[in-house]
């Protein structure tokens, strides 16, 4: 008789780190993905609009957080991987840089932000900006609890702690790769 | 300490080269909004890239390269998406 655990050996055994976290991931792939599949579909309905209100992103900026995010996953990882080795310090101080990154990709969001604003850009201007405030204002909330999550872990340094907020900060990152040339790139 | 069988462990040289991989497509793409290019090449090229980026989040950051299945179920998913993605793009 089955006890309805999951049994040694199966798929689902295959997963490196936590499994929760791996139903986060895909929950939130799922919700990103349509997200941003709706505003494709909306786009269809007035693509020189969409390309016009485009226009008014800052490129560089979202290009420049890409790069930000991507060196804080580095960071993540690389935290994961000097805790395993015992070094304790340089993981802590790893997950520390990580954070700050996250912050920093914080300060240009929200200059970005405060610029559309200052042009009185808001959600109501046109389609293209409900989902742009929606998909990357969501997406910033994320942001803003991995932060602290990965604060958290830089705390409280079992492994498998820093492995499960190194996940939940990758998982953010997978989010912005896809989210990224979506809304700010194909014009 | 015992190593956690179900954790994921990566060298210091792959995670290294797996930034470095993620900043030059970053950078590319980039580029590639800038190129005199059609636009079916220019999206087609930025979504193809960020596929690249999201694969090698998933098998170097994430672990899934000791796991072929879920990084090819994920790749699968992923590459579903970004067609569905540039085949709206397109119309």
């Amino acid at each position: 008789m089955s006890d309805g655990g999951v049994q040694p050996g199966s798929l689902v055994d295959e997963l490196p780190g936590e499994l929760m976290m791996w139903v986060l991931i895909i929950s939130e792939l799922l919700v990103f993905g349509a997200g941003l599949i709706a505003f494709m579909a909306v786009r269809l309905t007035d693509p020189t609009g969409f390309a016009e209100a485009q226009s008014h992103l800052y490129r560089t900026g979202a290009a420049f957080n890409t790069a930000v995010l991507v060196s804080s996953g580095y960071l993540a990882a690389q935290a994961l991987h000097w805790r395993q080795a015992a070094r304790r310090g340089a993981a802590r101080l790893a997950l520390i840089g990580a954070a700050l990154l996250g912050v920093v990709f914080l300060i240009i969001k929200g200059t970005e932000y405060a610029g559309k604003l200052g042009q009185g850009i808001t959600y109501e201007t046109h389609p293209f900006f409900m989902f742009y405030y929606l998909l990357t204002g969501f997406h910033a909330a994320h942001v803003l609890a991995g932060v602290g999550i990965l604060l958290l872990v830089a705390w409280r340094d079992d492994p498998r702690n820093i492995e499960a907020g190194a996940q939940f900060w990758h998982m953010v990152d997978l989010v912005w790769i896809m989210l990224f040339p979506v809304i700010y790139l194909l014009g | 300490m015992r190593p956690d069988p179900h954790s994921f462990n990566i060298s210091s040289e792959r995670l290294v080269f797996a930034w470095l991989i993620l900043l030059a497509f970053s950078f590319a793409s980039a580029v590639l909004t800038m190129l005199p290019v059609p636009s079916a090449v220019g999206g087609g090229g930025i979504m193809f890239l960020a596929l690249v980026k999201s694969r090698v989040i998933l098998s170097r950051y994430l672990g899934l390269a000791q796991s072929p299945a879920w990084l090819r179920g994920f790749t699968i998913v992923l590459t579903g998406f970004s067609v569905l993605v540039f085949g709206l793009y397109l119309i």
